[in-house]
């Protein structure tokens, strides 16, 4: 007979052993053929280009991760997963001009500086700078077309050739407004000049020349500002409203709703407004705002975080400054998220 | 030698006093911020029942809340561009039913109204409460549009 001991013993051992055989055998299950564990899991993760001015209105070079803060749906996030350099380096900008009779007094102007644009500005390659117009009159022969007021593109892949410059000068103002229709015609553009010329690592900038009223569009502004974000595209507005109207470095002063159109589109975008100046200095024409748009474009970073709130739908956005509060941070406003399997 | 005496004296007050507030700051961490009214910072007999005015109707302001050790509470700016610095703690004080944050780098203030306070664990008993309602609504969450990004 065996002793309590023993059977206590002998029990323990079989219960060891049995123990050790099931962990092998749930690790064999596990490591599968390649003997590596898997775990598998998916995260959301919330990827965005931005970049930060000082209070001079100058694009900051250098910026670390802990000068900001994320604010997502309300929730500020400072727990970032990657903070890098952006890596586009190249842009494919349009220009979209308004032509219509209420900026007739400065479209001459605003011409001429989108020729010193398309001429002079030689890092931009030749297939990456578009013009489109909408309002006014065609002077020319553009696309046969006579006279119309609905957007026009009037050049592409070619806008520094001299017949294309002669087009750009013979533009007239006057007519109607659609602005908004013109936003959304420009994101059309864009989406097809991206596909058509695999330029998926070029940037997108829409510089828009307008006094941001809109007076005949068949689209609302929402709906236009929707297709441009949709684009991933930057919108840098210059205002060619009076001079009065035109929006101070007060965010939200008082300015005519034009203004503050253009200023919104651009912040909802993540690009900048500018005045457009007839004066003799004309600290914003086009080439000093394609200045801005390539330093910008040299100093944005890409941070990556955890998505915060897991709630369909419209996530709002705003880096904000963790120290300086003189810094300014441009990121579009927000995105939309879509649980999977909606 | 009195004066010398006087002057010691003057200069040590001086820094006594500049100092003085530091000691008595206590220090809590924003954990959301969002864009509401301001009517908070308008009320008054003349503004609740007088003339709407436009720049108050247009404006909205800034409302932080901001976690300490025992107390939440939810403060309101006093204009659009009045922030609070995001960073991971902040100095505060409450100063005649204001909060006072010390803005970094610097010795000055910006005040804050009070709007709400609540006890810390009242307020995570709710938090926690409006989480679990969220993750039950929808659990899932992958390929998400254009700003999102699926990791494996």
């Amino acid at each position: 007979m065996f002793a309590h001991w023993q059977i206590r013993s002998a029990l323990l051992a079989l219960s060891v052993l049995t123990s050790v055989l099931a962990c092998t055998a749930a690790a064999d299950d596990t490591n599968g053929s390649s003997g590596l564990t898997t775990y598998r899991s998916t995260v959301s993760e919330v990827r965005v280009t931005f970049f930060a001015t000082d209070e001079s209105n100058h694009p900051l070079a250098s910026l670390t991760k802990s000068d900001f803060a994320v604010v997502d749906n309300e929730r500020v996030v400072r727990n970032f997963r990657s903070f890098t350099h952006s890596n586009e380096t190249s842009l494919d900008v349009v220009a979209l001009v308004d032509l219509s009779e209420s900026v007739a007094p400065r479209l001459r102007a605003a011409m001429s500086d989108m020729l010193q644009l398309v001429a002079q500005e030689q890092s931009i390659p030749n297939d990456n700078i578009s013009v489109l117009s909408f309002g006014g009159t065609l002077g020319g022969t553009v696309g046969g077309a006579s006279s119309s007021f609905r957007p026009a593109v009037l050049c592409t892949s070619g806008c520094r050739a001299p017949d294309s410059m002669s087009k750009l000068l013979a533009m007239k103002s006057g007519g109607t407004t659609p602005l908004f229709d013109a936003l959304i015609f420009a994101a059309d553009f864009i989406s097809q000049h991206r596909h058509a010329g695999g330029r998926g690592d070029a940037r997108p900038v829409l510089i828009l020349f307008s006094d941001g009223y809109d007076t005949i569009s068949l689209h609302s502004a929402r709906e236009a500002l929707q297709a441009v974000l949709d684009e991933g595209a930057l919108i840098y507005s210059v205002d060619m409203g009076k001079p009065e109207n035109q929006s101070s470095n007060e965010p939200w002063g008082n300015q005519a709703s034009g203004s503050m159109f253009l200023r919104r589109v651009s912040d909802a975008t993540g690009g900048r407004y500018f005045f457009f100046s007839l004066g003799s200095s004309r600290p914003d024409g086009a080439a000093s705002v394609l200045n801005a748009v390539i330093e910008d474009l040299r100093a944005s970073y890409v941070v990556t975080y955890d998505l915060p709130s897991h709630q369909p739908g419209f996530h709002s956005l705003r880096l904000l400054p963790t120290h300086n509060l003189k810094l300014t941070f441009h990121s579009r406003t927000g995105y939309d998220y879509e649980p999977s399997g909606h | 030698m009195k004066s010398t005496l006087q002057l010691a004296l003057v200069l040590t007050s001086i820094s006594m006093a500049l100092a003085a507030p530091i000691g008595i700051y206590q220090h809590g961490t924003v954990v959301r911020m969002r864009m509401g009214d301001c009517m908070l910072m308008h009320r008054g007999f003349m503004n609740q029942f007088g003339p709407p005015q436009a720049a108050a109707v247009e404006e909205s302001c800034p409302e932080y809340t901001l976690v300490t050790d025992k107390v939440v509470f939810l403060i309101v700016g006093k204009s659009s561009n009045q922030l609070v610095p995001l960073a991971e703690v902040i100095d505060f004080r409450l100063v005649n039913k204001e909060l006072a944050v010390r803005m970094d780098d610097a010795r000055k203030e910006s005040k804050f109204a009070i709007k709400e306070m609540t006890l810390r664990s009242e307020w995570e008993r709710i938090q926690k409460h409006i989480e679990d309602r969220l993750n039950d609504s929808s659990h899932q969450a992958v390929d998400t549009s254009m700003a999102l990004r699926n990791r494996e």
